[in-house]
């Protein structure tokens, strides 16, 4: 490759007189111009993204404190972390199953109310599909944040609207019920609220899909006898197993590594140490107790079982196609 | 029939019921009188905007709103610039480890922020940028890069490259075509990935909570947890920020939602 490798694009001058190199020049400066174009996304991925996943997982390596933080010196213990996680029962007894159950009842949530909706949906004629789409669009659009305290003001232990109607309906007593305090009850409402915000993305894509299922093999599934269950499960189901793959295994990432639905509600910020999951108990311990070298350990545990969800969703997704 | 479109009904206003309560909700609390009792913001009496006034002009939350704005705007400009190169480049060219490049832009977006904070807080610290929007918006170009790359490419893909040879044709070098041939062609997807990013900053508040702990320089979604005090939350007030925030935010989500979808679907579905 020439000097002109170096050449960014942009300072290239339009309209250059043609020259006898030019010819051999320009195959090389089309060789080198995907890099040239690629350089600014790649530096800032590796400097932002990757360089920072190395740092984590030399982090998780060390008993890693605010002393380390101001002096900036390294101090390796081995995987004294992990052994120490790996071996705490607060692991096993409350972080894992708050993030793993936690993780399959809002994907089964999800998955299962967005493609009844989709269902839903199709059935409607096209003002009506594209007036509920848009109403759906509502719980999508509003951000992690609010969607977060709408929520728990709906619940809210004093003045709740949950709260008032269940007292009006004699249900609850004057001293009212601290749902935000019983691990059960914490995480239902967590739950509702991801499900709320996650199943439009499920409708609104199984929708798509079944838009392009042909009508003929309903038909020919309804003249075969099959009824409205059977055409589901042998038609629909088979035919869109894609779609519902990249739906699953999308919504298990966003939910194995949901935050602020926790850690904003009463309690989730470390108070209560019976609701954190992996990504905020990891996050107290660093940020909370300053122990960082633990939190990245705890950190590194969450990547790598992402990452594991991560290697099927790639399947799953190029199983049947080329990336092109 | 009329059984089955009662049914049918009923299931529509069920899930617009369950969909839309909690904006609803939202914006009763915080334009009703009565916001801070459950009831009165389910059936006010009376509207007005005097939470809105508190929050924009004593709590402070128009200088969040002006660090968030400032923010998502580097962001924007930043990661579409970045984004629209390298989206053109894995769009357009044949070259070694493409598929690497594709593979690796798709899997650093399931990295858990958890995960990055740790050392990106270390990170910033170090080159003195923790409270400063420049920095926090350095980082969320970084987060919004790898999905904007993924998205640019579809529309990259989809203009035909007879057009390019046209140009090339006509005597065009290739930063020319780029400009006038390319980039105009692509506006509509570089609007629609501009828009994300601006939700993706917008909304952040794992990285804007552990970078930003000087009052003045929080962001919205940080902004918001002022309210909450020891013993009481002033929910009207919540609400009506969180109103401020979400606005912006569903006006965009409608604006892009067809591309979105039409994006996503694209591997799952093959036509």
């Amino acid at each position: 490759m020439s000097g002109t490798v170096l050449t960014r694009p942009a300072t290239t001058v339009a309209g250059r007189p043609p020259s006898r190199r030019r010819r051999s020049s320009a195959r090389a400066r089309r060789r080198a111009l995907p890099w040239v174009l690629l350089a600014p996304a790649l530096l800032v991925i590796g400097v932002l993204l990757l360089y920072p996943l190395i740092r984590v997982f030399l982090l998780s390596l060390q008993d890693y404190g605010l002393r380390n933080v101001v002096s900036g010196q390294s101090n390796y213990i081995g995987l004294g972390n992990y052994a120490e996680i790996f071996t705490d029962a607060y692991l096993w007894q409350v972080a894992l199953p708050n993030t793993a159950v936690f993780a399959v009842a809002t994907v089964g949530g999800t998955v299962v109310f967005g493609t009844l909706v989709a269902l839903l949906l199709r059935t409607l004629g096209p003002v009506a599909r594209t007036v509920v789409v848009s109403c759906i669009m509502v719980a999508w659009a509003m951000p992690a944040v609010t969607g977060t305290y709408v929520w728990i003001w709906i619940f809210d232990v004093d003045r709740g609207i949950v709260r008032e109607a269940l007292t009006a309906a004699g249900v609850l007593g004057p001293d009212g019920f601290n749902w935000f305090t019983e691990r059960l009850t914490f995480y239902a409402i967590a739950t509702l609220n991801v499900v709320h915000h996650g199943f439009p993305f499920v409708a609104v894509t199984v929708l798509a899909g079944l838009l392009t299922v042909p009508r003929e093999l309903y038909e020919a599934a309804a003249l075969d006898g099959a009824n409205a269950w059977q055409r589901f499960w042998h038609v629909t189901v088979p035919t869109l197993r894609p779609v519902f793959a990249v739906v699953t295994i999308l919504s298990t990432i966003w939910d194995f590594k949901v935050f602020a639905q926790v850690y904003l509600m009463p309690g989730g910020a470390g108070s209560n140490v019976d609701v954190l999951n992996l990504g905020v108990w990891s996050y107290v311990r660093s940020f909370g107790r300053q122990e960082y070298g633990m939190g990245s350990a705890i950190a590194v545990v969450l990547t790598l079982m992402l990452l594991a969800i991560t290697v099927v969703y790639l399947r799953s997704l190029f199983r049947d196609e080329e990336l092109s | 029939m009329s059984r089955s479109a009662l049914g049918k009904g009923a299931a529509v206003a069920g899930v617009l019921a369950f969909t839309l309560f909690p904006a609803y909700f939202m914006l009763m609390s915080a334009f009703s009188e009565g916001g801070a009792t459950g009831t009165g913001a389910l059936l006010p009496t009376s509207f007005t905007l005097e939470h809105f006034r508190y929050v924009l002009v004593e709590a402070g939350f128009l200088t969040y709103l002006r660090n968030s704005l400032i923010v998502a705007l580097i962001t924007v400009a930043g990661s579409s610039l970045v984004a629209l190169l390298a989206a053109v480049a894995v769009a357009r060219f044949r070259f070694r480890l493409r598929t690497t490049v594709l593979i690796m832009v798709l899997v650093v977006q399931m990295v858990p922020l958890e995960a990055l904070v740790i050392p990106l807080f270390l990170q910033v610290r170090d080159l003195q940028m923790l409270n400063t929007l420049i920095g926090l918006s350095i980082v969320y170009i970084a987060l919004a890069l790898p999905f904007a790359v993924w998205m640019l490419r579809g529309f990259v893909a989809a203009v035909p490259k007879e057009v390019e040879e046209a140009a090339y044709i006509d005597g065009a070098s290739w930063p020319r075509m780029f400009w006038s041939v390319l980039l105009p062609l692509v506006a509509p997807g570089l609007v629609a990935t501009a828009i994300f990013s601006f939700i993706t900053a917008w909304n952040e508040f794992i990285l804007a909570m552990t970078f930003m702990n000087q009052g003045d320089k929080y962001t919205v979604a940080v902004g918001l947890r002022q309210f909450f005090g020891q013993y009481t939350t002033d929910w009207p007030s919540v609400m009506a920020a969180s109103t401020i925030i979400t606005l912006p935010v569903m006006v965009f989500f409608l604006f892009v939602q067809r591309g979105l979808v039409s994006g996503l679907v694209q591997g799952a579905v093959k036509g």
